[in-house]
């Protein structure tokens, strides 16, 4: 029973929802709002349980002294800090603790979060010199196209010769596109085809088990 | 031919320290580099210029954390600044829950500019997690997934929402996100509710939005601080803004690391190919 039920509310909800699609009556439009807020509802819960994985895999990590196991205590202060500031501070007569979670996130969290993704600017100029090598005639061209794309987005581009960024448009609207394309169309037909497995309960593993 | 076969050998310290002066220089020695405004930058900014004022509201998604903010935090206050210029009022949300410190951090820096009022000239919805879900809910009705706005205030208390009931009332969704859920914008409120969709994404992203724009399913896109830059100079050109063109700025450096990469991958090359050459005579 605790694999069919959840195998029978995803067959008839699946079915439900694609006709409702085709038939836009009232009644079925007032079912799919309604359930529409049940979802949003459920997705809220994800946060609670994003929290709650967290939570216990720090305080493991805290209890078996494991390495590093210091810096677990830090992220669980900054956890509980910042959620009750954010909380407390949405409430009239503590804007201040509202104001101090601001700060907080501008002047901390941001350049932090900011500074982790600037630092692949580096690595990139470092990789970029390492791999992107004309090995082959397939590499060359690559490269070839790449600098151009380059050049393209940059002033420089056109202050060489005004075509520049019209030819790494083309690279990017015509060949790119083509494979963007192609990638596309497989990735929905996939979707297509997993979304009925699930429905007609064919693909499983979404029950847990790894579709035993 | 030893110092050009070197050429493949430069320690990677080296390469770091020349991308961090090639970041710092631009930033403090103001370039005066020129500013192209592109093809689909163009094409989003004529689109939200072309929307009467006091008409019905834009819709802004701002889904993006700070690791993003570089890139698409001048984007959005680009857009936000052009639309109190031109006093067209617009609604805000995000789906991202870093987004919503971001974005009103944004609306309160630029509405004392404007003399823009929250409820009358904008409204600020804040966070709702499950993205695609609240895309659809939008579509019935804002509402369902926003019955009040940030700070609480029920909706239709908020005087600019007199009326505004779903994507039908409003003239476009402007979809600022460092993620594919620029994507699910364009699956549900362009395909499904027939709501015109621009974007604003990182220069990484850029290439996957090609497809869409071709089709005729975004009507603009914002290519990461290059797209920043060039909304800002649009704005600066029509006389709607006089605040410091920070992607402008942004962009200088950028052009300056372009060129940079640009060198390294020519020396690592010539290296590769010197060297090659010898071993085959060898």
């Amino acid at each position: 029973m605790k694999r069919q039920i959840p195998l029978i509310i995803v067959l008839t909800l699946g079915i439900f929802f694609f006709i409702q699609f085709f038939v836009p009556s009232q009644v079925s439009t007032n079912i799919y709002q309604i359930t529409l807020q049940w979802t949003i509802v459920i997705s809220a819960f994800a946060i609670v349980l994003a929290v709650g994985s967290l939570f216990n895999h720090h305080m493991l990590k805290i209890k078996r002294r494991k390495p590093h196991w210091w810096n677990s205590i830090v992220t669980l202060a900054a956890l509980v800090v910042m959620a009750l500031l954010g909380i407390l501070g949405r409430w009239r007569g503590l804007e201040k603790l509202g104001d101090l979670y601001h700060t907080l996130f501008l002047y901390v969290q941001a350049p932090m979060d900011s500074a982790m993704f600037a630092i692949l600017a580096f690595y990139m100029a470092s990789a970029a010199y390492r791999a992107f090598r004309a090995r082959s005639q397939e590499a060359a061209l690559l490269l070839i196209s790449g600098f151009i794309v380059m050049l393209g987005v940059i002033p420089f581009g056109s202050m060489i010769w005004s075509r520049i960024p019209d030819i790494a448009e083309w690279i990017l609207m015509v060949p790119n596109m083509a494979a963007k394309r192609g990638i596309l169309f497989g990735v929905g037909l996939g979707m297509t085809a997993t979304s009925l497995k699930i429905i007609l309960g064919i693909e499983r593993s979404w029950l847990g088990g790894g579709g035993k | 031919m030893k110092i050009l076969e070197n050429l493949t050998k430069i320690n990677r310290r080296y390469i770091f320290l020349l991308v961090a002066l090639a970041v710092i220089f631009p930033l403090v020695i103001p370039m005066k580099l020129p500013t192209i405004p592109g093809k689909y930058t163009i094409k989003l900014y004529d689109f939200i210029d072309q929307i009467p004022p006091q008409s019905q509201p834009i819709l802004i998604a701002a889904d993006y954390s700070p690791s993003m903010m570089p890139e698409l935090q001048p984007m959005l206050e680009a857009v936000i600044r052009h639309c109190f210029a031109k006093g067209i009022r617009i609604v805000v949300l995000t789906l991202d829950p870093n987004g919503a410190v971001l974005s009103e951090t944004a609306l309160q820096k630029i509405a004392p500019e404007y003399g823009a009022v929250n409820g009358r000239d904008y409204a600020f919805l804040g966070f709702k997690p499950g993205s695609s879900i609240v895309m659809m809910s939008i579509g019935e009705n804002f509402r369902q997934a926003f019955p009040t706005d940030f700070y609480g205030t029920p909706l239709d208390s908020l005087p600019m929402m007199n009326g505004i009931r779903n994507y039908a009332d409003v003239p476009l969704v402007l979809s600022i996100a460092g993620s594919a859920i620029t994507q699910g914008w364009i699956n549900y409120a362009h395909t499904r509710y027939h709501a015109n969709v621009g974007a604003g994404c990182t220069a990484v992203s850029t290439a996957d939005y090609y497809p869409f724009l071709q089709a005729g399913q975004l009507v603009g896109l914002l290519n990461g601080m290059k797209g920043a830059s060039e909304y800002e100079y649009l704005n600066k050109k029509n006389g709607y803004s006089s605040a410091a063109p920070v992607a402008t700025k942004g962009m200088n450096a950028v052009s300056i690391v372009h060129l940079l990469l640009m060198l390294f991958i020519i020396l690592g090359n010539i290296g590769y190919l010197v060297t090659r050459h010898n071993q085959s005579k060898k």
